[in-house]
């Protein structure tokens, strides 16, 4: 038997009860690497020594807790001590990072395993960019398509059985975008859930850390290890944490779900243009979902707010002008070292001056109150992801990010916790929705969100390339 | 929908040297026509506001 073919959940029953050793499991990871990530590229970096001999301790220990085991990928922005970490850049080609990121410290607590780094944009906002020193990761649905990104090298691991699950960052989309085009699952929790201590910084007022998975229960497990207040992140939220898991594999009586339409029928292309038009595969699997919620006891109501484009672009503005200032130095005294796409994107906040990011961030304060309103007395609500296929990987622009609307820049302006859930295909490639709530409602995101997987199966459906190895066969 | 002319060359410049960047022609040029994108996003976020409005990152006093 495969044991990657396992969930997190899976696996992790099965070492609790003997059946599935962690050695084992690590080893058989790091097989479907070696066979299969040359072509996929979701890794820069294999811990395969390291891996093995912590799978050895793990084996050998006290159990941790329900990620005892479990081998995942970190983005190569969260520090590793003593591991390379480079953000994708050569401007940190050879860092060594003497920290762990705080993330990271908490799934190893818990037992998790780490296979490696991951393919990550240039600090998590450039690519995909051929000229940087790693090959950019590759959608394991077909290989000549996008994966979307920043977090692309673990959206491609997940999707294609590299590791169990893995660690992201979304400072406007950048672990749902990647979900989406993979057809897996991510979430972007409420901002200061999750410690972004030890991550390169995008934004620092955008950035969230957030964990991409196969199913809502393994995303439900990593997050019961992953929330946390650490006074040590200016940002971090002292609130109770909740029992993620609870409320998994309820019917959703009751519960009353807000859909934001608006935003991909109307307001996408009005504001974009007809390229950025959802495709009618994408209306009608995003309305067949409304439907499958309903027939799950749901209530849905339609949602008004504020056109798309005033989200998006006070979340773009932000994350300009704050990822400019992070860099400034170097793109004054030392831009040869920043791949084409980082220096052409970031480079744009140069040119904001201090009211502009001010008037953002004043529209922010708008955006978030209209947006906690209109759900104050809802439980959840839907709205799209990426309405269309992953392009062509050898057609996404370089300015791409600006060009077109994306759908989920409005829950990190908002803070909100935002879930990305497979919700059919297109010429074979994944589709998705998000399914957002309250801050801190992680738990009823995910209830949703399992609720709707669970009647779709859609996540049994994964791409040809996670297919077995012979070996394991 | 966005201004479908990038700003000209002489003004861009300005810009350019007022950000102490040091360019390279494409990359000049690259920039010159991407600043549509952020001419878009202001023109989206500077509208009449209430003094009262304040933004979203007050300040908050660091924990000791």
């Amino acid at each position: 038997m495969d044991p990657t073919l396992l969930t997190v959940a899976e696996a992790s029953r099965a070492i609790a009860g003997g059946q599935l050793s962690p050695v084992a499991l690590t080893e058989a990871y790091l097989d479907r690497i070696g066979a299969l990530d040359g072509e996929l590229h979701g890794y820069v970096l294999v811990l395969q020594d390291a891996a093995r001999a912590a799978a050895r301790d793990i084996a050998a220990g006290r159990s941790r807790g329900a990620l005892q085991g479990i081998p995942i990928g970190l983005k190569d922005i969260y520090k590793t001590r003593g591991i390379r970490t480079t953000a994708g850049s050569r401007r940190y080609l050879d860092h060594i990072p003497d920290e762990d990121a705080e993330s990271w410290v908490r799934l190893r607590d818990a037992g998790a395993i780490l296979l490696g780094k991951q393919e990550t944009h240039e600090f998590a906002i450039g690519g995909p960019d051929f000229s940087l020193p790693f090959p950019p990761a590759r959608n394991p649905w077909n290989t000549e398509h996008y994966p979307a990104g920043s977090s692309s090298g673990s959206a491609v691991a997940v999707a294609a059985g590299l590791c169990a699950a893995a660690m992201g960052s979304d400072t406007g989309g950048s672990i749902r975008g990647p979900a989406a085009y993979n057809g897996i699952v991510g979430l972007k929790p409420t901002y200061g859930r999750v410690s972004r201590r030890g991550v390169f910084p995008l934004s620092y007022t955008l950035d969230h850390c957030g964990p991409l998975t196969r199913t809502v229960e393994d995303c439900a497990i990593l997050m019961q290890a992953l929330a946390a207040y650490d006074p040590l992140d200016p940002g971090s939220a002292d609130v109770p944490v909740p029992d993620y898991r609870a409320a998994l594999g309820m019917r959703l009586d009751g519960l009353t779900i807000g859909v934001i339409r608006h935003f991909h029928e109307r307001d996408a292309e009005a504001a974009f243009g007809p390229d950025s038009a959802p495709s009618a595969a994408y209306v009608s699997a995003f309305d067949n979902a409304c439907r499958t919620l309903e027939s799950l006891g749901a209530r849905l109501v339609d949602l008004q707010l504020s056109p798309l484009v005033d989200y998006l672009d006070a979340n773009r503005l932000i994350m300009l002008a704050e990822a400019y200032a992070l860099h400034e130095t170097d793109f004054r005294e030392r831009p040869h070292l920043f791949g084409h796409h980082m220096f052409a994107r970031i480079a744009l906040g140069a040119f904001l001056s201090a009211a502009d990011y001010v008037e953002a961030v004043r529209q922010r304060r708008e955006l978030a109150l209209e947006f906690a309103h209109a759900i104050a007395e809802i439980d959840a609500v839907v709205s799209a992801n990426s309405t269309g296929p992953a392009p062509r990987i050898d057609a996404v622009s370089t300015y791409s990010t600006f060009e077109r609307a994306s759908y989920t820049g409005p829950y990190n302006l908002t803070g909100s916790p935002a879930l990305s859930v497979p919700i059919g295909f297109e010429n074979g490639l994944p589709l998705a929705f998000q399914i957002a709530g309250k801050p801190f409602d992680e738990a009823g995101v995910m209830r949703v969100g399992h609720a709707f997987e669970q009647a779709t199966e859609l996540h049994r459906q994964r791409p040809p390339i996670a297919a077995s190895l012979p070996q394991h066969q | 929908m966005m201004s479908e002319q990038p700003m000209s060359k002489e003004r861009f410049i300005v810009l350019v040297e007022r950000a102490g960047l040091t360019l390279t022609p494409e990359q000049f040029e690259e920039l010159r026509h991407g600043y549509r994108f952020v001419e878009r996003m202001v023109r989206t976020v500077r509208r009449p506001r209430d003094r009262a409005a304040e933004p979203a990152h007050i300040f908050v006093h660091p924990r000791g």
